[in-house]
């Protein structure tokens, strides 16, 4: 049961897209996310909008699947929505009742707010669904590797997350175990109130907890046996080249920028007279 | 003679206790394994066995007395990392021992570590795969495969760094037979193809028996230091340490209880059937 979760939310697919060198993804995605956050007008916006479905067309990722990312920050966006409608007051008055008066400008920074928030979502998304936690920690790892001369040691991190990716299959495993063990001796996890069944979870974590110690420790003497020292003079067997196609999605990216400052200036920030004209 | 890989010199070891001190692990143990032995390190749990592997590449450091890797010291730390790069450790719980999320990248992580050059790890790994039988499964999730696979990956991820001398620590204990056999293929490979020392902790009577020497202890101790005929030719002895002995030497042992002139020790069933068959004639 607990087995089949996947870790992260790797679409394993095979797309332009996922063969991608992960530094080039990390790097577009990265880029996109500042840019979408720096725009300013509708026009801008669009273009932002229209390379996300692109992206998200070409991954061959469901439509379906990525929009179901979007639902844990719904919350978020809705609220931020009312916020902007409540508080801003520029634009043609609409409505007025009580002491909340809901002008044009204000519906329209909701719909520009909401559009840049999701497709912001969209974009790192679809990161993560096109690059497989391995690929991603090898990708960090390589964008990093310069820092370690400014005595910043990423390679633990990498360390870290490669670990961590590691052992989670194994821990889910051992919570299984345990939570059998616990069942045969007549433990109840799935009745009672709330209170009763986060209680229930003091038995299975307690052992989890001390077996994934006991393991650590084993874990640092078999990396100890393998010369394992912080990666220092560390080499890698799969190095990362850059292909024909990384270096076209480098120059889209570049272009993708210009694009977006360009059109910055050329319509500027929309504003009441903009707003005004839209809603005539 | 071959030249002398491991040597202990009068090694005490203990673990530190929460309060008080704790019992010695290892005692006052002094002993020298040559180039290309195959050895077996015998005892019930406790007797210690388990810490000679830690002891053995330097993981821990004897309280008092030496431990000698090719002539290094273990206690230098100058030479650390080439007695790890000599003395592999292979341990009982093929899960704490894989560090990657890939088998092939898991077993380029020692020689990684060396900063050996890309080129150079590919072929090593690519080697070391094939050594244990597990080149076809480079590319899986080590939580995929089964424990005897997981053993074999960790067996080549220390064949990987190229060392000249492996210690395993009860390395077929968490697996099921054929797991089991498996291993033990691997490690006599290792032995006889690579011409690599193994040394061997295990408390398997008859995986003990296909090493050329047993070294059995007790109670931090060491006991016997031989070949297995050796070992096994006094059978209560061995019991005595809480140690079973071959069903062979067993059977043999009740028959000269009984009064039934049965000459040697038997190792295998057809060494016995030929003593039984002459007695019969």
């Amino acid at each position: 049961m607990l087995k089949d979760i996947t870790i992260g939310q790797y679409f394993p697919l095979n797309s332009v897209i996922h063969r991608l060198d992960p530094r080039i993804k990390l790097l577009y995605t990265f880029v996109f996310i500042i840019t979408i956050v720096l725009t300013n007008n509708f026009v801008s916006l669009a273009l932002c909008i229209a390379v996300a479905l692109a992206v998200t067309f070409i991954s061959k990722v469901p439509l379906k699947t990525v929009v179901k990312g979007l639902k844990p920050i719904l919350f978020v966006i809705i609220i931020t929505s009312l916020l902007q409608i409540i508080y801003v007051k520029t634009g043609v008055p609409l409505i007025s009742f009580w002491k909340i008066r809901i002008t044009s400008g204000g519906l329209l920074e909701a719909v520009f707010l909401t559009f840049r928030i999701s497709f912001l979502i969209v974009m790192s998304t679809m990161l993560t669904y096109t690059t497989s936690p391995t690929s991603m920690t090898n990708g960090l790892d390589r964008t990093f590797a310069p820092l370690t001369k400014l005595g910043i040691d990423f390679n633990i991190v990498t360390m870290i997350m490669t670990i961590a990716l590691r052992f989670i299959p194994t821990l889910i495993d051992e919570v299984d175990k345990i939570i059998s063990a616990q069942k045969s001796r007549g433990a109840n996890f799935e009745s009672g109130n709330i209170f009763k069944r986060a209680k229930m979870l003091i038995p299975l974590f307690v052992p989890l907890l001390f077996n994934a110690t006991r393991r650590a420790y084993e874990l640092a003497y078999a990396m100890t046996c393998r010369c394992y020292n912080g990666g220092k003079g560390k080499t890698t067997m799969n190095t990362l080249k850059f292909k024909k196609g990384d270096w076209a999605a480098l120059l889209l990216t570049v272009a993708f920028v210009a694009g977006v400052i360009f059109l910055n200036i050329k319509f500027g920030e929309y504003n009441a007279q903009f707003t005004f004209n839209l809603a005539v | 003679m071959a030249e002398t890989i491991l040597k202990f010199e009068n090694v005490t070891f203990r673990y530190e206790g929460d309060e008080q001190p704790l019992p010695p692990a290892v005692e006052n143990l002094s002993l020298e394994i040559k180039k290309g032995e195959f050895v077996a390190i015998l005892g019930h749990n406790g007797s210690g066995k388990s810490t000679v592997a830690k002891l053995s590449n330097g993981l821990v450091i004897p309280e008092s007395g030496d431990v000698y890797v090719l002539g290094m010291n273990t206690k230098n730390e100058d030479d650390d990392l080439k007695i790890k790069q000599t003395v592999g450790v292979v341990f009982q719980n093929p899960d704490n021992q894989i560090v990657a999320t890939i088998v092939e990248e898991d077993v380029a992580f020692g020689p990684e570590n060396l900063g050996v050059e890309p080129a150079e790890i590919r072929r090593r790994v690519d080697e070391a795969l094939n050594v244990v039988g597990m080149y076809k499964y480079r590319l899986h999730e080590p939580h995929k495969l089964s424990g005897g696979q997981k053993q074999r990956v960790a067996i080549a991820g220390i064949i990987a760094m190229q060392p000249q001398c492996i210690v395993f620590d009860e390395p077929t204990a968490m697996l099921d037979p054929e797991g089991r056999r498996d291993v033990m293929n691997a490690m006599k490979r290792l032995n006889r193809e690579l011409g690599i020392t193994v040394v061997f902790i295990t408390h398997y009577m008859e995986e003990a028996c296909e090493a050329e020497r047993i070294i059995v202890m007790d109670d931090a101790r060491l006991v016997l230091d031989g070949t297995p005929r050796e070992i096994f030719s006094d059978v209560d002895f061995i019991r005595g340490l809480g140690l079973d002995v071959p069903q062979t030497c067993a059977l043999a042992q009740m028959l000269k209880n009984d009064g039934i002139e049965i000459s040697g020790n038997h190792l295998s069933v057809d060494e016995l059937v030929n003593s039984l068959a002459k007695i019969l004639d």
